[in-house]
C-alpha cells in the first residue's frame, strides 16, 4: 500500500507532543507527523527509549512524562514550549491494557489503569489546551480512544470504560475550546499489532477460550495496520479537517459496522 | 496534490454545492471524475470547466435504467472505475404532519435508493479494480433528528445503516464503503432551510449556526474528508460514518 502524501498535508513549522510515543501507535503517529515537517517531542514513561525514538526523527525532542501526574505533564508542555516555541498539535496517546474479569479486578488495577488511561488523557488535553490558548494556537487536539469505547469487551472492563469516558471527555473539551479555534477529535482504533495487543492476546485465549488471531480475521480482514491510524491522526493535525471537532473517527477495518 | 492520482470518479449530484466541490477536490488530487446530475447542462458545464478528462452525465437516480447507463458510460469512457461519491440528495423542510405521500417516498427514492442504486451498479467495475471506495453522504441527522427533519433524517440514518452494512459484504472484494456526515453547509440546499427551520425555532438561522458550529460547513471542508475516505491512505477504514460538523453532534445542548 502506498501513502501518498499532498501538499495540503504538510505540517511543515507545527511542533507536536504525543504521549506514549516511543513505541506502538504513539511512535507511527509521531513517525508520519516528523515526515510531513513537524517538529515532534517524542515522550514516553522511560527516558531511554523516549530519546532513543526521538534520534531517528529529524528535529525531534524527547521528555520523560509520567502521564499520571499533573507536574509531569506540566513539565512536558513547558519542555515543548521553551524548546520549540509553542504547541501545535497535542496527542493523548500514553495508555496501558491489562486482563481481568469484573468479578476479579481488584480495585488497585482499575485504578491504576484509569489514572494512566483517563487521568493522563485529561491532563493532557487539559494543559496542551492551556499553551495553546494562551499563545493563541489554533492547535489540534487528538486523543486516543478504541473501538472498545462503543461497546462491551470481555476481560476489559475497565480499559473499555477508560476508553468511553477518553470519547466523551474529547466532546466537552471541543465544545468549550471552539471558541479558542481549539479542535479537538479522538481517534477509534480497532486491533493493532502492536505490544499493547500481543501482551494480552495468549491471556485472552486461555481465560476465554477464543482463538483472538481468528476473531480479528472475520471482524476486522486482519489485524490493523498502525501506519492507517497515522494516516487520521495527521489528516486530523492539519488544515484538511478544519471544521471537524468533537468527532469520533474510527479506524477498524469494518468491525463495529457489523452486528455480527 | 496527488492524494487520488489517476483514480477514476463518478460523482453524483455533482453540478452544485457539495457534489460540485467533491468533483473539484477529486481533479485536484489527480482522479478523472464524471459528474452525474439531473441537471445534465450544468453537469457538462461543470466537467467542461474542469477539464483534465472529465465528463458530465445527465441522470435521474430514481431511475435504474439511467443510473446503470450512467456508470457504462463512465466505466467505458474511464476504463474502470476506482471511486464512488453518492452525493445526490434533496431535502423537504415540512412537519411530519404536512408531508405528503410522494414527499417522502420521493426522499427516500432519491437520498436512499439512489445511493443503492449506483452502488449496485458500480460494484462489478470497483471490485475489478481492487483497492476501490465507495464514500456516501450521509449528515448530522444521520444521527439525529430535528424539527421538520423527519423525512430527510430517515432518509440520512438509512443511508448510515445502508453504509454500514454493503461495508461488510463488500470488503472481501476489495471495496471500502463509507460516509460523511456533513453539518449545517453553504450550500443552496441548507440555505433553503434557513427560512422554515427560523418559522419554529426562538432564533435566527445565523444564531443557530453560530451556536452549534461555530460557522457553516464550506463545501470544500466536506470534500476534504471526502477526499481523504476516497484515497488509499484510509485504506484501513470501511463502514465508518466521518462527521464534519464544527462539534455540532458533540454537544449535548
Amino acid at each position: 500500500m502506498t501513502n501518498i502524501t499532498t501538499q495540503d498535508d504538510s505540517l511543515a513549522g507545527k511542533v507536536a507532543v504525543i504521549t506514549g510515543s516511543a513505541r506502538g501507535i504513539g511512535l507511527a503517529i509521531a513517525t508520519k507527523y516528523a515526515a510531513l515537517g513537524a517538529t515532534v517531542v517524542i515522550s514516553d514513561l522511560d527516558a531511554d527509549s523516549s530519546a532513543a525514538a526521538a534520534g531517528q526523527l529529524s528535529g525531534a525532542s524527547s521528555f520523560a512524562c509520567d502521564v499520571r501526574s499533573e507536574d509531569s505533564v506540566a513539565a512536558l508542555i513547558d519542555h515543548a514550549v521553551s524548546m520549540h516555541g509553542k504547541v501545535d498539535i497535542v496527542v493523548a496517546n500514553a495508555g496501558i491494557a491489562t486482563l481481568a474479569p469484573v468479578t476479579e479486578m481488584p480495585l488497585g488495577q482499575w485504578r491504576n489503569l484509569m489514572s494512566i488511561n483517563l487521568d493522563g488523557a485529561f491532563l493532557t488535553v487539559k494543559h496542551g489546551a492551556r499553551a495553546m490558548s494562551a499563545a493563541g494556537t489554533k492547535g489540534s487536539i487528538i486523543t486516543i480512544g478504541s473501538i472498545t469505547a462503543t461497546a462491551g469487551t470481555p476481560l476489559l472492563a475497565h480499559y473499555s470504560a477508560s476508553k468511553a469516558a477518553v470519547v466523551n471527555l474529547t466532546k466537552t473539551a471541543a465544545i468549550e475550546l471552539r471558541p479558542k479555534g481549539i479542535r479537538v477529535n479522538s481517534i477509534l482504533p480497532g486491533f493493532a499489532e502492536t505490544v499493547l495487543v500481543t501482551a494480552n492476546r495468549q491471556q485472552f485465549v486461555d481465560m476465554l477460550g477464543v482463538d483472538f488471531d481468528e476473531v480479528m480475521a472475520m471482524r476486522q480482514g486482519g489485524y490493523l495496520n498502525i501506519d492507517d491510524l497515522a494516516e487520521v491522526a495527521a489528516f486530523l493535525a492539519g488544515d484538511r479537517s478544519a471544521f471537524c471537532t468533537g468527532s469520533e473517527y474510527v479506524v477498524d477495518g469494518g468491525l463495529t459496522a457489523s452486528l455480527m | 496534490m496527488n492524494d487520488l492520482q489517476d483514480r477514476r470518479a463518478i460523482v453524483t449530484g455533482a453540478a452544485q454545492g457539495i457534489g460540485l466541490a467533491i468533483a473539484k477536490r477529486l481533479v485536484a488530487g489527480g482522479a478523472r471524475v464524471a459528474l452525474v446530475d439531473i441537471n445534465g447542462g450544468g453537469a457538462e458545464a461543470a466537467a467542461a470547466e474542469l477539464g483534465g478528462g472529465c465528463i458530465g452525465l445527465t441522470c435521474d437516480v430514481r431511475s435504474t435504467e439511467q443510473v446503470n447507463a450512467s456508470v457504462a458510460t463512465a466505466t467505458e469512457a474511464f476504463g474502470g472505475l476506482d471511486l464512488l461519491v453518492n452525493n445526490a440528495g434533496i431535502e423537504i423542510a415540512k412537519p411530519v404532519t404536512e408531508l405528503t405521500d410522494d414527499d417522502f417516498i420521493s426522499i427516500l427514492d432519491i437520498n436512499v435508493v439512489g445511493t443503492f442504486r449506483f452502488t449496485r451498479a458500480a460494484v462489478p467495475a470497483l471490485a475489478a479494480a481492487g483497492g476501490s471506495s465507495i464514500v456516501n453522504l450521509g449528515s448530522i441527522a444521520s444521527v439525529a433528528g430535528g424539527p421538520l427533519l423527519s423525512s430527510y433524517s430517515a432518509s440520512k440514518g438509512a443511508v448510515l445503516r445502508f453504509t454500514e452494512s454493503a461495508a461488510i459484504e463488500l470488503r472481501g472484494a476489495g471495496i471500502r464503503v463509507n460516509a460523511v456526515c456533513p453539518g449545517l453547509a453553504d450550500t443552496p440546499m441548507a440555505a433553503r432551510l434557513a427560512a422554515p427551520l427560523e418559522a419554529v425555532a426562538p432564533i435566527t438561522f445565523e444564531e443557530l449556526v453560530a451556536v452549534k458550529q461555530g460557522r457553516l460547513a464550506a463545501p470544500e471542508d466536506v470534500a476534504e474528508t471526502v477526499a481523504f475516505l476516497a484515497s488509499q491512505n484510509s485504506s484501513f477504514i470501511t463502514g465508518s460514518h466521518y462527521l464534519v460538523d464544527g462539534g455540532l453532534t458533540a454537544s449535548l445542548i
